[in-house]
């Protein structure tokens, strides 16, 4: 099935990025219509359109509205701009080239869930998308599309960049909300969920970008008009970033529910010429690898990759052909959790590092027999144990890739070098060598 | 297993036992006389003496007989114990007394300014000994050690670690200076 | 109420009980460390792991509320097996200095690990080497190394003492506690960050490798530091008193203490104290035991008893309303003066109050001796006391000096004062050079302090805590209420009891008992 350009439609046009670009291209029409809505008919429109979060976790939008308490307290929405997942740089794209696209998404929604206050949270590294963001506001502030009685509908929304100090952690909603506050970066216990208690102790709301921006054709094209793509459960379209060792990485918008295989091979053109698929991460580094054999009736849907024990989160898919040693990728995605865990839960703090040890351990030459049995039982005690998800995102790649490429962890441990490239590799192929060297 | 002897009838005789136990005496101290007219050896072989001339010459114990407590000390001849107070605490005589105080080297920490153990309460059980974790006490081959009132039988650090005897110091196998590079 | 079942055993809590809170109500044993009953949650040692029925998630006991016809499992081994791992994920980048760690011996690592512990480390690889012997401020030092970042500390200094000196630097394994640039941990709360550290990473300066906790034995008091009265452990040993620690007392002091209330262990030993009693003879002083001096006192006060005007007594708020009883009745009613003057040490700032514990009257018992003074109708002013001296008509003066003598800072002064007497009976704890340098007619008390007598104080609330005998310091030294007696001329028998307490630490005191061969 061939690219569907539809939230991305505009995105090759240089001028959508300008206010009067957007306008030209029917930008913020729906944000005047939705001005004259009422909020709860927005809200059900987003509910009928079955929009599920692109953020990674998946959870249904229109839902997440409808748990805001009714207690006349202010209510914040948040933008997580803060893509920090290994794989993942759709949100990027989607800023650079269609930054109103975003703005009106969060207007409408605002409106929606009664906001009068709005951030976008956005990522530290990410300078350029922040410098056309910030354009992107003051032309909007300047035309009256932020700030009093927009649109003269009388309802009031301000719009505000917040720039993050570059923690993965930070973009987990409740770490997001720590660090907007001003605090360290650092997720909160649930209960009290962010809909009840969030920013500032106020009913927050917290969505992707993608999750916003969609929002603006759900209301141009109704909700049946947004099912029209993707599965029964899996509506709308999605954008997926892909890389590793494909012809053609980058952002593609496909519907949801479309093969996982056809992706590969026309969207990213297929493997690099005379190399074979080893296996897919689906989801980001977190998410759990998938073989080549898994991959076959893979089909790029919430509940297909949840059936196959993984999960599409943001819909970064990363490619590894057979000229990788899954010991070495294993050892960069430790190496990322453990630089990356806030230190606030045990397990998390102490089982990263620990895991990070053995795998480096086993990279260096210096593995030991019962490594990989270790491995299995640290992260199965890692699972599911913490205040966040990033034990768990630490946890599953390192269970699957030791139980889907057993062979090659005990071959690396008995022989002392990698099964695919025979040596030891960790001093020339790891990016994260000389850093974690220097720790 | 024990053998029991029944004693016999003889033995009862006051006059024949004591006569018999002169006549052993007698006999020894004759041939032992012998060995010194023949020559100076005697005071050193062992094989025909049985007696040793004390206090001029003494018995040398096996190194592992428990004897006095050596204090061991680390490379640099500083004294090992980290005044954990395990020894001490362990003691069943309570004979130990140790007074901790803060190192300036903070690799150290915490080292024994006193360490003091007063010897006539010791029953040389060994459970310092056992106590310590860092190798610090051992209980050494020597053992008398006369003195005319209480206070020489309170050994302290000078005693325990820098006595004469012990040369030095005996170096603890217990490092920590490696145990912190093996990352323990 | 609700109705829940926790390990098969069911029980009725209140709304709003967490789990964890129901385990304590109920006597239960769980895992925790950070979780503190004082403090807010923080849900970070992730121990407390209990299984609810229908929940397929362990959840956390601390952070999860009880609900109604809850059904809660400790005992599975799925809960075991969590705990385990959760205990092996805090030891393996513990050091393993429990030889030199002053928490040995009542550490919550220690503790658990023994009830809960998976007994098979797995952990080969290095451990993380943080900083050690960080000096935090004048009171407490820390140890990054042992640190299992619970967080107690921080949510101390935030949420109770409100200093919020302490926070988390740095991320993952690498984080460790500390303090801001140019802002040490100086506050009058800093040492309950002390307590409340589950493990040896927090040490008090003041107590640091001067007694591993096993040696101590604990009695439980009423610190005499402020009016406040909080609840108290001393731990002590034959060799004196080494720390003060806070017991729970919702009504007085909930979980803490402040660190001048920690102090007062400190002129409870013997080398502050005053050991024998002092009488006058021929001009000189001349040392006696204590009942002796103060049956010279007693008959002395007999004779003056026809010119009972000419008898004072000067009463500080630091006795037991017991002894105040004793002493001010027999001066009142026996030798029928009512010259009984109450000394203020403070008077500009006794009615400071640092807003949590710390009350400016230094004082553990004015208001008990108001109490006694106003049921016996004794009304007086300092000034009187003053005017008696300066013209004559005061010749006798009894007084019950401080027994802590760093909260009177006009003690010098008052000795010039009162010294003017031509006889001054002075009773207190507390070795003063001043007084036993003194000349003329001065005789000289020891008395006991509030963790050797039995007793009540009355703090600032009115609520009446007693104190019970614990330790014999000085053994020989009186109480009020035992000098009352002597100066009626009743036989009191002097305690006899081993005096070991005190002793020089440097020597080993078998040496001394056992004196030469």
């Amino acid at each position: 099935m061939a690219e569907t350009k539809y939230l991305s439609e505009h995105y090759d046009k240089k001028e959508y990025r300008t206010l009067e670009g957007y306008k030209k291209l029917g930008g913020y029409e729906m944000l005047a219509k939705a001005l004259k809505m009422q909020p709860q008919a927005i809200i059900d429109e987003v509910k009928a359109s079955g929009l599920r979060g692109r953020g990674g976790a998946g959870f249904p939008t229109g839902s997440k509205w409808g748990f805001l308490p009714n207690n006349g307290e202010p209510r914040y929405l948040l933008c997580n701009a803060d893509e920090s997942e290994p794989g993942t740089f759709k949100d990027r794209v989607m800023m650079e080239k269609a930054p109103h696209q975003l703005i009106e998404g969060m207007l409408i929604s605002a409106f929606a869930v009664k906001s009068h206050k709005a951030y976008i949270y956005i990522r530290g590294e990410y300078m350029g998308p922040t410098m056309i963001l910030e354009q992107a506001i003051r032309e909007a502030r300047a035309a009256g599309l932020i700030g009093k009685n927009i649109l003269g509908s009388g309802f009031d929304c301000d719009l505000d960049l917040y720039l993050g100090a570059g923690a993965y952690i930070c973009g987990e909603e409740t770490g997001l909300i720590s660090s907007l506050e001003g605090y360290k970066g650092q997720p909160k216990l649930k209960p009290p969920f962010p809909a009840v208690q969030g920013y500032l102790r106020k009913p927050t709301i917290v969505n992707n970008v993608e999750t916003l921006a969609a929002v603006v054709p759900i209301l141009r094209d109704g909700a049946a008009g947004y099912r029209k793509y993707g599965t029964e459960k899996s509506a709308g379209t999605k954008l997926f970033s892909i890389s590793g060792d494909v012809a053609k990485p980058g952002t593609y918008e496909v519907p949801l529910g479309i093969k996982l295989m056809d992706f590969i091979n026309v969207e990213a053109g297929g493997m690099k010429p005379g190399r074979k698929l080893k296996a897919v991460v689906p989801g980001g580094s977190s998410a759990p690898v998938l073989t080549a054999a898994e991959c076959q009736d893979a089909t790029l849907d919430y509940e297909n990759m949840a059936a196959k024990g993984t999960m599409l989160g943001s819909g970064a898919i990363i490619v590894i052909d057979d000229s990788r040693c899954m010991v070495d990728v294993l050892s960069t995605i430790t190496h990322f959790y453990h630089h990356e865990s806030c230190g606030q839960c045990t397990p998390c703090r102490e089982g990263t590092g620990w895991i990070e040890k053995i795998v480096k351990g086993i990279v260096k030459g210096d593995g030991k027999p019962g490594d990989v049995d270790l491995l299995l039982k640290i992260s199965d005690n890692m699972k599911g144990r913490t205040i966040c998800a990033l034990s768990d995102a630490a946890a599953l790649p390192v269970l699957s890739f030791v139980t889907k490429f057993r062979s090659e962890f005990e071959y690396f441990i008995n022989e002392k070098k990698s099964q695919i490239l025979g040596t030891k590799l960790y001093a020339q192929s790891s990016p994260y060598a000389a850093h974690a060297e220097a720790h | 297993m024990s053998v029991v002897q029944k004693p016999k009838e003889v033995t009862n005789w006051y006059l024949p036992g004591i006569l018999s136990g002169m006549g052993l005496t007698f006999k020894k101290m004759s041939r032992n006389l012998a060995t010194v007219l023949r020559g100076g050896r005697a005071l050193n072989s062992r094989s025909e003496m049985m007696t040793l001339n004390y206090p001029e010459e003494k018995y040398e114990y096996s190194p592992r007989f428990k004897g006095n407590h050596v204090l061991t000390v680390k490379k640099d001849g500083s004294i090992r114990c980290t005044a954990c107070m395990l020894c001490a605490t362990n003691c069943p005589a309570d004979c130990i007394k140790i007074t901790a105080a803060e190192h300036d080297d903070p690799t150290v920490e915490k080292f024994p300014i006193a360490y003091e153990i007063d010897i006539l309460r010791c029953v040389f059980c060994g459970f310092c000994e056992e106590a310590c974790p860092v190798d610090a006490i051992r209980m050494g081959p020597e053992w008398q050690r006369p003195g005319v009132n209480g206070a020489p039988f309170v050994y302290d650090i000078k005693e325990l670690a820098y006595r004469p005897q012990l040369k030095g110091g005996i170096v603890s196998v217990v490092d920590e200076q490696e145990r912190h590079k093996a990352g323990i | 109420m609700l109705k829940c079942t926790i390990n098969g055993k069911e029980l009725e809590v209140k709304e709003g009980t967490t789990i964890i809170e129901a385990f304590h109500q109920n006597g239960m044993s769980i895992a925790h460390y950070c979780w503190h009953p004082g403090l807010s949650v923080a849900g970070v040692c992730r121990l407390c792991m209990v299984e609810i029925v229908g929940n397929p998630r362990l959840q956390i006991a601390c952070n999860t509320q009880v609900t109604a016809n809850m059904v809660i499992n400790t005992e599975s081994e799925k809960v075991k097996d969590a705990v385990k791992w959760g205990l092996d994920f805090h030891l393996i980048n513990h050091p393993l200095d429990c030889p030199i760690c002053d928490q040995a011996g009542e550490c919550g690592l220690q503790d658990q690990y023994m009830a809960f512990g998976k007994y098979d480390p797995e952990m080969a690889e290095k451990k993380v080497k943080k900083h050690k012997v960080v000096d935090l401020g004048p009171t407490v030092v820390l140890d990054s190394e042992r640190c299992i970042l619970c967080s107690r500390c921080v949510r101390f200094t935030n949420e109770v003492s409100k200093t919020d000196e302490l926070g988390i630097f740095n991320r993952g394994d690498r984080a460790e506690i500390g303090t801001f640039d140019g802002k040490p941990l100086d506050n009058n709360y800093s040492l309950n960050t002390v307590d409340i550290c589950p493990v040896g990473a927090l040490t008090s300066k003041d107590f640091r490798f001067r007694q591993r906790v096993w040696l101590l034995k604990e009695h439980k008091t009423i610190c005499t530091g402020c009016s406040t009265g909080c609840n108290i452990r001393v731990f002590y040993n034959k060799e004196g008193l080494f720390r003060n620690k806070p017991v729970y007392n919702k009504d007085v002091n909930g979980y803490w203490m402040c660190d001048v209330g920690r102090d007062t262990y400190k002129f409870v030993n013997k080398s502050s104290r005053l050991l024998d009693g002092r009488v006058a003879k021929n001009g000189r002083g001349e040392w006696v035991l204590p009942t002796v001096a103060a049956e010279k006192a007693g008959e002395h006060l007999r004779d003056a008893k026809a010119n009972s005007k000419s008898i004072a007594l000067v009463l500080t708020g630091q006795y037991s309303v017991e002894e105040y009883e004793a002493l001010v009745g027999y001066f009142k009613n026996e030798l029928g003066t009512d010259k009984i003057f109450h000394w203020i040490n403070n008077p500009d700032s006794i009615d400071k109050f640092d807003g949590l514990l710390y009350r400016g009257d230094q004082n553990p018992n004015t208001k008990g001796l108001i109490e006694v003074l106003t049921k016996h109708g004794i009304q007086t002013q300092w000034r009187a006391l003053i005017e008696g001296l300066s013209t004559g008509a005061i010749g006798t003066v009894v007084v019950a000096g401080p027994e802590n003598q760093a909260a009177f800072p006009d003690l010098k002064a008052k000795i010039m004062e009162i010294s003017r007497a031509s006889k001054l009976i002075w009773m207190q704890a507390g070795k003063n050079e001043q007084l036993e340098q003194l000349e003329g007619d001065v005789t000289l008390i020891p008395l006991k302090t509030y963790v050797e007598k039995d007793g009540t104080f009355v703090n600032y609330a009115g609520i009446r805590q007693h104190v019970t005998k614990g330790v014999a310091v000085v053994p020989h030294a009186l109480s009020l209420t035992e000098v009352t007696a002597l100066f009626r001329g009743d036989d009191v028998q002097p305690e006899v009891a081993p005096d070991l307490v005190g002793q020089g630490r440097i020597h080993n005191e078998f040496t001394l008992v056992r004196g030469q061969l």
